[in-house]
């Protein structure tokens, strides 16, 4: 019966409990659908610095990823069958790289050109899908080139235009060669977009007169928050002359912004929750005082403070559970629909590129299990706190003060 | 030995830096099966009396005995158990729960007894029939006559058989005609259940009932009849 007595009594104010049940739930709603769209900036973050060019885990000579030096190269013959067995890889791609002149008529640029196995690293990287013009190289193109749309404007390039790459090669003479224009990208980080070229890594090895040798070959994991535990576990298995980097050694910036990040949440919802909680705490302690007499009664019919402290927690108890299911499920409702369809902001801004990565003008939302648990667990947290102090005022009022109350 | 007793037993209240004895050195037995009224004008102590012998206040001074236990030396817990299972409280703004039915009301305190949901209710309609309340069991205390109200109250303050029923100015709320009812039903159930009852009132006609007056000045017996 005191089950039965407490959930009657959240509803003896209609109207009262309707408005704080619904600022608990407005404000846990809104809050998993913030987390989920900040989750959403973190991601497009990450992958457009890890997705479009440098992968999870790249594994190269000891140092090359220092300076880039063209001479820290090594053999595609050594042994790394044990990528292909694992399966939280999705891809590796191996990649040779150098810098150099690119022109077109009167016009040049400076360019980072990357040889690859179209196949291989569609699998790693999404360029493909950040075109703008063209297609990407094909499996047996063996002269085409994909550039980024600020280098094609500069160069004044469009699909099936000739190009001229200059570089100095390997063995000291200066290499070059055509190449034809396939498609153009637009990623949307000035860096890639003003100066990276991908051409077929057979094409690249011949120019600088390294066949069958690679820079690095990036991988693409399932578990991209994980990686440094993966390059752990990788690294023992690399003969000595190689190594493997994740993403945060990479990009040490990024790491510190995604670390960053779970500190901001915690900010976050503790500002909200301390503002939802003082009200929630304001209307129990009012619905509490106006029972004061009532409670008079039910301590001179014999209820222990105990018992009285127990009914009027259920009552805070039941309405933050109510609050919370309605809440997670309000929530998550519109986080899937900011994931679905997000609203696109490239009309009104223009990306942000930022340690290393870029936050795309867009909002969209990510599903991720914290998001949800958090707040939900600090709104239950918080309406327990906030129906602590009203159950022990009503627990020690003194039944004749309570009764002669009127 | 007798059912209550009280001993020279004192209350004073501090109001600002003056004191107000509410009851002074003021000392009474009470037999199981007596049917007493406690009597004086607004401000004799009736009230401050009755709450004493009910465990909801605590004397400033003497002794307050309770089927031979000295309840001014127990703990806030065992003065809840003896509210819980000794005493039975009429009040006269009837003070029923709001949000619970008729029946609920009355069988709250089987419920904190911690009796079975069949047996408590069982027990509640018997008394409901008797006190002329049938069909009234489902009805939320809003939607009785004040005379209902208070009838369910007593049933409630009963229905756990307490050594004692304290009923502070029972009548004051209801008309002349309901008040005469409330009495006899009083009385009758003292006669066929012994119960005990200790009530005040300022109402002749509703002294009039009781077997032993006890006459109130100031906080002082004045008078027993
Ligand atoms: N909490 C209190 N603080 C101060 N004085 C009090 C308090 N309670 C009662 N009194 C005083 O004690 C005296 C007795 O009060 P009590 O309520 O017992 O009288 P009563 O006989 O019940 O009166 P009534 O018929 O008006 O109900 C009164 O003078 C009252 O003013
Ligand atoms: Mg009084």
């Amino acid at each position: 019966m005191l089950y039965r007595l407490a959930l009657r009594n959240i509803w003896r104010n209609r109207r009262r409990t309707l408005l704080t049940l619904s600022a608990m739930i407005v404000s846990s709603a809104l809050l998993i659908l913030c987390l989920g769209v900040f989750s959403g900036m973190l991601r497009d973050l990450l992958a457009t610095a890890t997705e479009q060019y440098y992968g999870h885990l790249v594994i190269s000579a000891r140092g090359y990823q220092d300076d880039r030096d063209l001479f820290r190269y090594f053999s595609d013959r050594e042994s790394l069958s044990f990528l292909s067995h694992t399966d939280v890889i999705l891809g590796t791609s191996p990649r040779l790289r150098n810098f150099g002149l690119l022109s077109h008529r009167q016009d040049s640029a400076p360019a980072e050109v990357l040889g690859i196995l179209p196949e291989r690293e569609k699998k790693v990287t999404g360029l493909q899908d950040a075109l703008v013009a063209g297609t990407y190289l094909s499996a047996n193109d063996h002269d085409g080139v994909v550039l980024g749309s600020g280098l094609a404007r500069r160069l004044g390039v469009a699909p099936g235009a000739q190009l001229v790459f200059v570089t100095q090669a390997a063995d000291g003479s200066i290499g070059n060669d055509l190449l034809t224009v396939r498609g153009v990208f637009r990623t949307g980080d000035a860096g890639h977009d003003n100066s990276l070229a991908l051409v077929p890594l057979i094409w690249l090895q011949n120019i600088l007169t390294l066949p069958g040798q690679l820079h690095e070959i990036a991988v693409r994991t399932n578990q991209p928050l994980n990686a440094a535990v993966l390059a752990e576990r990788f690294r023992k298995r690399l003969p000595d002359s190689l190594e493997i980097l994740d993403w945060g050694q990479m990009l040490p910036e990024m790491r510190e912004v995604v670390a960053s990040y779970d500190v901001s949440r915690m900010i976050i919802v503790t500002i909200l929750y301390i503002a939802t909680g003082l009200g929630i705490l304001n209307t129990f302690f009012m619905s509490v005082m106006e029972r004061t007499r009532e409670f008079g009664v039910l301590k001179a019919l014999g209820m222990k403070p105990g018992q009285i402290r127990w009914m009027v927690f259920l009552e805070t108890l039941f309405m933050g559970c109510l609050a919370l299911v309605c809440g997670v499920v309000v929530g998550v409702a519109l986080s899937l629909y900011m994931a679905r369809f997000g609203i696109d902001l490239s009309g009104t801004l223009t990306p942000i590129t930022y340690a290393g990565g870029t936050i795309l003008p867009r909002l969209y939302a990510v599903i991720e299990p914290a998001n949800i648990i958090i707040p939900a667990a600090c709104l239950l947290f918080v309406s327990l706190l906030a129906g602590f102090f009203p159950a022990r005022r009503a627990a020690r009022m003194q039944p004749i003060d309570a009764i002669r109350e009127d | 030995m007798a059912l209550i007793e009280l001993k020279a037993v004192s209350k004073i209240y501090r109001v600002g830096n003056q004191q107000v004895a509410a009851v002074q050195d003021f000392s009474l037995e009470v037999e199981t099966g007596e049917f007493c009224v406690l009597a004086g004008p607004s401000g004799s102590g009736k009230t401050t009396l009755l709450n004493l012998i009910g465990c909801l206040d605590r004397p400033t001074s003497g002794e307050v005995w309770l089927a031979g236990q000295d309840v001014t030396r127990a703990g806030e817990k065992a003065l809840a158990d003896i509210r819980l299972n000794k005493i039975g409280f009429i009040f006269q703004a009837y003070n029923l729960i709001p949000v619970l039915t008729a029946a609920e009301n009355a069988e709250f305190t089987l419920m904190l007894m911690g009796m079975a949901k069949k047996n408590r209710r069982q027990r509640v309609l018997e008394l409901f029939s008797e006190l002329g309340l049938d069909g009234l069991e489902n009805r939320k205390p809003a939607d009785l006559s004040g005379g209902q109200q208070q009838r369910v109250a007593i049933v409630r303050a009963m229905v756990a058989e307490p050594a004692v029923i304290l009923a502070d100015e029972p009548t004051a709320s209801l008309d002349s005609q309901a008040s005469e009812e409330l009495m006899i039903l009083m009385q009758k159930l003292n006669r066929e259940r012994n119960a005990t009852f200790i009530f005040s009132s300022h109402d002749p006609l509703v002294i009039s009932h009781a077997r032993r007056v006890i006459k109130l000045l100031d906080g002082h017996l004045e008078q027993e009849l």
